[in-house]
């Protein structure tokens, strides 16, 4: 080891620079890589809503002035109804991918204590109508349907509809059927009895990091009230699907239109569109930051290259001499990739330090969450085989060095 | 002497071009990352109106009131108060100037309808256009009496009245807005501030500056059934929020401005507010402590978030990447020098002095920049075309302009003498007898 270690030592300059660039690379890497993973989350999660392409979701249809009474909003739903080629509509207070109409909250599980930021989608056939896949339970009853709520919905008390993240976070290890979540700490918060859980539902409320909490949903029966933004789901049967549109932007505009706040557009899309839109800025930030990764490794790897490859032709001859002593090629080889991996390793170390300090600075000063662990043996793991591949091709070169070498004047 | 140095340089970096390259790509793409980022983030801070801004202020306070729908205790109070709150603040006139402000979107035309225009504007008790310093075409804005007799009056922007009535010179003119006709005494020049400052929860999301078309007394537009964009926060019977509604009688929905100069009038406002907002608190009116404090422009964005934090964390990661790349070069540029130690010690030996050994070195490194500098010129352009096919708010601020060519240039001279210091000190520091006897 030594003999590795002390001519290091003696020609600092080379090996500092490259143990300084790991570091950094190092720690860059991490940040970058964990924001990467953040924003693929709302990419990879499911979102619950079957065959994406056949359902029509109306957004962004404003009330001017007071908002709509229920009464109106299950005139325009029935008239959606009798539009040729629609299988079910429900009218919701939001849906997936809506972000500018949003309802979240905290919630506590009745008798676990334990809390969720949850998503909550007041609806009269959201279950049908978004496809949503039932694990356990029952849908709402056609009573449960009938409530009205002279409020938003939110306070009052009811049956729910959660999905299974939020169920095993709200009530761990057991059955969630049955069990009253409260909406909020307020004494007389609302109270809700779960009746069914769904496989997935996607929250519509993005954030910074989103890991845990994107399939955080509750479905409520019935109409928001005093809701002045509300959404029409319409599940087609699948033929026509454009068709279907234009008859059901043509019944919202007879229904509703002439109460539209002017200079915001309603949107008629299907809900694949919608996804694609809501999630263009993600797709464009996942692009960014992979862009960056590959960058700041590939910048690394021809700076470690381009190093080591100086540092051996430095001592081409004392490579001679090594090998003109009895040293094999294999030998060489070998103490030129301890050397890299004594130097990577050093700067790993360096930059998963770096890296976590980065990450508590930017904790505190942005919204970010914690580093995971599991990332700096990950960062490890890729900067060294990095600092391997880099110098494969000049101690190949080295291994090479005839023992002739050491007999000739340099 | 600099000419020759210049000279050698450029023999030296045809001499290998592959380790040339290497240098300039690596430079020019840390560089480019680096300038656009930064772009961006020139674009998006500064003062939102460059003079005026610096001496404006926001009241906040936590003015819940016991009716109020959500009545939970704000952490962070917002600046949004009833209108009797607004007024009762702009009356007492304690700072140089005040308004109360609210923005809006209507649709405004000429009373015969056969022209109109949906157009952002801010209702306004108090002389907000002047506070402002809104430039004033035509005519004039309203006068204290106007506002208290509720006189339908309006100011409009050049570019309405031009729409509107084919000339900028509209005054005089009657213009339709809600359900009232409006009389136009002033025409103002077209007005945004660069970013968006003033009720940043009605901006629809930008960040950009929005276009303020209209001016009008909020009593007068509330008279005709002209309302804000949104209504805010209102009590318990009311709807969660309604848009474009005049009923805000129980709403929270204007923000007042204030116009302070120096630290003690600041000081001397903040007291008074917040004894304001205390002796409503004890009157029972505000339900929480109002915890009532004053926000410089710039302060008040960045505790809204108006400019995303994604801007300043892209420039932190394009400066990491710079440091990184910078690393690097200086590593491969040791290197490259350090391969010419023989001819270097054969200058020494002939006479060169070490300074001019470092001179000579520091200007191949300087020109290695500059050549860095070129090739990132195409790489930024492309990178901000890059940003501003991104779906996100600020896109339009990623502009390539003369500046930031300037900029460019500058930045990758720099990076390249810094860069070039270390090895250049190294090389200059070999003793020449021992490196002559090695060759």
């Amino acid at each position: 080891m030594r003999h590795i270690v002390h001519p290091l030592w003696r020609h600092r300059l080379m090996p500092l620079l490259v143990v300084l660039q790991v570091a950094l690379a190092c720690a860059i890497a991490c940040n970058v890589l964990f924001l990467l993973q953040q924003r693929l989350v709302p990419l990879l999660t499911p979102d619950g809503v079957a065959e994406p392409n056949q359902l029509i979701v109306a957004w962004q249809l404003v009330s001017r002035g007071q908002p709509w009474p229920a009464s109106r909003l299950l005139e325009a739903e029935a008239a959606l109804h009798a539009v040729p080629g629609v299988s079910a509509v429900s009218v919701a207070g939001s849906l997936p991918m809506e972000t500018s109409a949003q309802m979240n909250g905290d919630v506590i599980g009745d008798g676990t204590g334990r809390r969720a930021n949850t998503a909550v989608y007041i609806g009269d056939h959201l279950t049908e109508a978004l496809g949503l896949r039932l694990l356990a339970g029952r849908d709402f009853s056609a009573s449960e349907r009938d409530v009205h709520y002279k409020s938003v919905g939110l306070d009052d008390s009811g049956p729910t509809i959660i999905t299974r993240a939020l169920a095993e976070r709200l009530f761990p290890g057991g059955d969630a059927l049955g069990k009253v979540i409260r909406i909020g700490d307020d004494a007389n918060a609302g109270r809700r009895t779960v009746i069914g859980v769904v496989e997935h539902l996607m929250r519509n409320k993005f954030s910074q990091d989103n890991r845990d909490d994107i399939d955080y949903s509750m479905l409520f029966p019935g109409i928001p009230g005093m809701w002045p933004m509300p959404v029409f789901a319409v599940r087609t049967d699948g033929a026509e699907v454009a068709g279907v549109r234009k008859a059901v932007q043509a019944t919202l505009q007879r229904e509703l239109g002439a109460e539209l706040v002017e200079g915001i557009d309603p949107n008629y899309q299907t809900y694949a569109e919608m996804r694609e839109q809501m999630l263009a800025r993600f797709k464009a930030s996942v692009w960014l930051l992979a862009g960056v990764s590959v960058v700041v490794l590939v910048v690394t790897l021809a700076g470690i290259m381009g190093l080591t490859s100086y540092w051996v032709q430095q001592r081409t001859r004392q490579i001679g001499v090594r090998r003109a002593l009895g040293a094999r090629r294999s030998h060489i080889l070998r103490e030129l990739q301890l050397e890299n991996l004594l130097l990577v390793g050093l700067g790993v170390l360096l930059g998963l330090c770096l890296a976590y300090a980065i990450n508590l600075w930017l904790m505190r000063h942005y919204e970010l969450t914690r580093l995971p662990w599991t990332y700096l043996p990950l960062g490890a793991l890729v900067l060294l085989s990095l600092g391997q591949l880099a110098v494969l091709g000049p101690a190949l070169r080295a291994a090479a060095v005839p023992p002739v070498v050491a007999t000739r004047a340099a | 002497m600099f000419g020759y140095y210049l000279r050698l340089a450029l023999r030296r970096c045809r001499q290998n071009l592959p380790m040339l390259s290497l240098l300039v790509l690596t430079m020019a793409i840390g560089v480019a990352a680096c300038m656009a980022a930064l772009t961006i983030a020139t674009t998006l801070s500064g003062e939102p109106l460059p003079g005026i801004s610096a001496h404006l202020y926001v009241a906040s306070m936590d003015a819940h009131e016991p009716g109020d729908r959500d009545n939970e205790r704000q952490a962070v109070p917002d600046s949004y108060l009833r209108l009797s709150d607004a007024k009762a603040l702009v009356d007492t006139g304690r700072a140089r100037q005040q308004a109360a402000l609210a923005q809006s979107l209507q649709q405004v035309g000429n009373p015969d309808g056969r022209q109109s225009d949906q157009v952002m504007g801010l209702m306004a008790y108090g002389p907000l256009p002047d506070m402002l310093g809104v430039a004033l075409r035509h005519g004039r804005s309203w006068m204290p009496a106007e506002q208290s007799s509720r006189a339908p009056v309006v100011l409009i922007d050049a570019d309405l009245a031009q729409k509107l009535f084919g000339t900028d010179d509209a005054v005089g003119r009657n213009v339709a807005m809600g359900k009232h006709v409006y009389r136009v005494i002033g025409v103002i020049a077209p007005w945004s501030p660069r970013m968006q400052f003033l009720d940043v929860s009605r901006n629809l999301g930008s960040v950009l500056g929005q276009n303020e078309q209209f001016f009008v007394p909020v009593e007068a537009a509330l008279d005709g059934g002209v309302g804000p964009l949104t209504s805010g926060e209102c009590s318990k019977d009311a709807a969660v929020v309604s848009f474009q509604s005049a009923e805000v009688g129980q709403c929270r929905w204007l923000e007042v401005w204030l116009a302070l100069d120096g630290t003690a009038a600041v000081a001397d406002y903040q007291r008074f507010l917040f004894g304001y907002a205390q002796a409503q608190h004890d009157a029972g009116r505000f339900a929480h402590p109002p915890q009532a404090r004053l926000y410089d422009a710039s302060g008040w964005m960045t505790a809204n978030h108006v400019v995303p934090d994604d801007v300043r964390l892209n420039v932190m990661l394009a400066g990491a990447f710079l440091l990184l790349c910078m690393i690097n070069v200086a590593g491969l540029l040791a290197a490259r020098f350090l391969r010419r130690q023989a001819d270097v010690a054969i200058r020494r030996a002939l006479g060169a002095s070490r300074r001019q050994v470092f001179a000579q070195h520091l200007i191949e490194t300087g020109l290695i920049g500059l050549i860095g500098g070129l090739i990132a010129l195409p790489l930024t352009w492309c990178g901000l075309w890059i940003v501003r096919q991104q779906p996100v708010s600020y896109a339009v601020a990623a502009d390539f302009s003369g500046m930031v060519f300037a900029g460019l240039l500058l930045l990758s001279l720099a990076v390249g003498l810094v860069v070039g210091i270390l090895p250049a000190w190294r090389i200059c520091r070999l003793p020449p007898a021992l490196q002559i006897k090695q060759a």
